[in-house]
């Protein structure tokens, strides 16, 4: 019989279920919001159905993310840091370093043998993470997709000196201002954005392969940028919004394994599929 | 005092209430020496006859009142600690000892003084660094407080009134290393949790109560059995000043023990003794200076760079082989220089003795807690699966 395991990885902007045979079965994305207490059952229903499968079937449900201890039904909690980096290590097995650029934060994992064993992570403030990006592009009339494209199409060198968000968006609106084309802007944004985490992640001692996954791998401007800044090629997430998921699923997959090689018995939380109330 | 229901139980009665037994002691007649950080010479204090009281900040509770005095340039927990002061939450201290601990103790001295008012301040003039010029400058500034406080209290403070007080906080800082020592088993048998609290409780009694609290805990805890089964990663925090436990119970419910520390209130103060000598002085002044490892004392460049962070660091060292320790945290307030100076040597010394390290930046608030529980867990989990 099939054993099937499900990650559930809820994000500050985004919430991600997988569900794991051998390969991902089912995968829906949906957006965390003020509720994601009350979604994570939804997003777990809707991916069972697309698997057709009932709750009972999954032997093992492992949330992360930073709300991950809002998901009753889960078996174990394990941190984003571990779950990205099983995730990356078994979605390319070359991988060293693994930059995630969320939208709240971002982070960079030391791999060794598919673990983590060195992580660096930004500190309370926005700059470096998706939600920089996505306050600059609104003051430019973009989508994030559109910013990334048009910054490719750039005749000049743009710099944007402030690394606040706060700060870097009039900067941007001042440039505006002043005739600075929008394209160009967008390189600068992205320069600014890329030089924050080759700050942090450069405390790693960054080795190749260096995968970056999370919403900000999808911003091909940025990986530029990222690229230019570390001066090393940087690989895509072939599942830049599920690796952190699919690390999950495969964690519950190996406490499952180990488990069984010890011979014990596999401690799950019996808890049925609901949503999270406050007093749970 | 004697104690009915146990040390613990008095410990969280003076964490739950930080001066309410200073505030009764003043009420009978005593009088009340308030100090910041661990570098206030509390053996002259005790030796004038008065009781020395660390004042302590929240992370419980908001800074409002001391922005108008401190910038934000002012470390975390001195605005807290002054915030408190101003709201009147040690309005039972009849003088101020502030010690050039760091920048922004002896920088903030004049707003404490002329803010608080209160009876007696005084600013010791602590040298930065640890050769023996600096010695001899630091034994006139201790003379200089022993005159000064003599004063206050109307009678010089003798030879032998000094000799006693110092034998009494050796004897006090004894039996911390004996509790402390207690987490040296498997598991440990105090928590960090606990230990935290029992220093945080005693560092708002005279010394003679605190003796005989940390006697009560100790009884209480000694005879534990220690659980087996359960293997948890043994961890040690390194810091400037912890005085809340809130960051501990984080790590240990985050499936940890802290079974060891370089921090005040910690093993940091309560480690080295004070030699009796001569001049009571002499052995005071090594005591603080020398001996006291702590980042604000800039320790003479000596032999190999290796050897140097030995010199620096060594007992640090000497924790993670004695305490068995699995992993340290690195736990900084921003705007903390003297720290914050350190972070890469430190690390570095503490990663080349194969030991992983969390370095974490934290701003002295409980608003932080899940940023920093993800981190924690984080290393948890990274030393989990090794």
């Amino acid at each position: 019989m099939t054993e099937y395991f499900a990650g559930v990885d809820i994000g500050s902007t985004m919430t991600k279920v997988v569900i794991m045979a051998d390969a991902v079965v089912a995968r829906v994305v949906g957006a965390s919001g003020p509720e994601h207490r009350r979604l994570a059952n939804r997003v777990m229903e809707s991916a069972l159905a697309d698997a057709g499968l009932g709750f009972s079937d999954i032997a093992y449900v492992v949330a992360t993310g930073y709300g991950r201890i809002n998901v009753p039904f889960a078996d174990r909690q394990i941190t984003e840091i571990s779950c990205h980096a099983r995730g990356v290590a078994s979605l390319v097995p070359a991988a060293r370093t693994v930059i995630d650029i969320g939208g709240q934060d971002c982070k960079g994992i030391k791999l060794k043998d598919g673990r983590a064993v060195d992580f660096v992570m930004n500190d309370k403030c926005a700059a470096g993470t998706g939600r920089f990006l996505e306050v600059i592009a609104e003051a430019l009339g973009l989508s994030l997709e559109e910013m990334g494209e048009l910054s490719l199409q750039s005749q000049h060198d743009i710099e944007i000196s402030n690394t606040c968000t706060v700060f870097a968006e009039q900067e941007v609106v001042a440039k505006l201002a002043e005739g600075v084309a929008v394209a160009d802007l967008a390189v600068g944004v992205h320069k600014a954005i890329a030089t924050r985490i080759h700050g942090m992640v450069r405390r790693l001692k960054v080795e190749r392969e260096v995968v970056v996954t999370g919403g900000g791998a999808l911003n091909t401007g940025l990986v530029r940028a990222l690229e230019t800044k570390l001066g090393l090629p940087l690989l895509v997430s072939p599942e830049p919004l599920l690796s952190g998921a699919i690390g999950a699923a495969l964690l519950g997959k190996d406490t499952v394994r180990d488990a069984a090689e010890k011979g014990i018995p596999v401690t799950r939380s019996r808890q049925p599929l609901k949503e999270a109330t406050f007093f749970s | 005092m004697k104690v009915e229901a146990g040390g613990m139980a008095l410990v969280d009665k003076y964490c739950q209430d930080y001066g309410s037994r200073a505030r009764e002691l003043k009420g009978q007649g005593r009088k009340i020496i308030g100090g910041l950080c661990a570098y206030v010479p509390v053996e002259i204090i005790t030796a004038a006859g008065f009781v020395p009281f660390r004042i302590k900040g929240s992370v419980s509770e908001p800074i409002t009142r001391a922005d108008v005095e401190m910038e934000t340039i002012v470390c975390p927990l001195v605005r807290s600690c002054f915030d408190l002061a101003v709201k009147g939450r040690y309005e039972f201290l009849d003088g101020l000892v502030i010690p050039h601990a760091c920048d922004s103790i002896c920088r903030t001295y004049d707003v404490w003084k002329y803010t608080l008012g209160l009876p007696y301040s005084h600013f010791i003039n602590m040298p930065h660094s640890d050769n023996d010029t600096s010695l001899e400058f630091y034994k006139t500034v201790l003379n200089t407080f022993r005159k000064s406080l003599g004063k206050f209290a109307g009678r010089e403070i003798s030879d032998d009134s000094l000799l006693q007080a110092i034998k009494q906080h050796n004897e006090n800082r004894a039996r911390v290393r004996q509790l402390a020592g207690l987490r040296r088993s498997d598991p440990p048998l105090i928590s960090g949790e606990e230990l935290a609290r029992a220093l945080i409780a005693i560092m708002s009694i005279p010394v003679e109560e605190s003796i005989s609290l940390l006697g009560d805990v100790i009884a209480e805890v000694k005879p534990r059995a220690s659980a087996t089964g359960v293997e948890k990663p043994r961890i040690m925090v390194v810091g400037a000043q912890l005085d809340d436990d809130t960051f501990i119970r984080l790590i240990e419910d985050s499936g940890a023990w802290v079974v060891a520390d370089d921090l005040c209130p910690g093993t940091r103060e309560f480690w080295p003794d004070a030699d009796i000598t001569a001049d009571p002085i002499d052995g005071l002044a090594e005591r603080y200076l020398q001996k006291i490892k702590c980042a604000r004392t800039y320790r003479e460049q000596k032999g190999t760079y290796p050897e140097y962070l030995e010199e620096r660091f060594g007992h640090i060292g000497g924790f993670i082989r004695d305490f068995a320790v699995d992993g340290v945290i690195l736990y900084i307030y921003k705007y903390c220089d003297p720290f914050g100076f350190e972070v890469p040597a430190v690390k570095s010394y503490i990663e080349s003795l194969g030991t992983p390290v969390l370095y974490l930046e934290d701003e002295y608030s409980k608003s932080t807690i899940g940023r920093l529980r993800t981190r924690v867990q984080a290393f948890l989990e990274l030393l989990g699966a090794k």
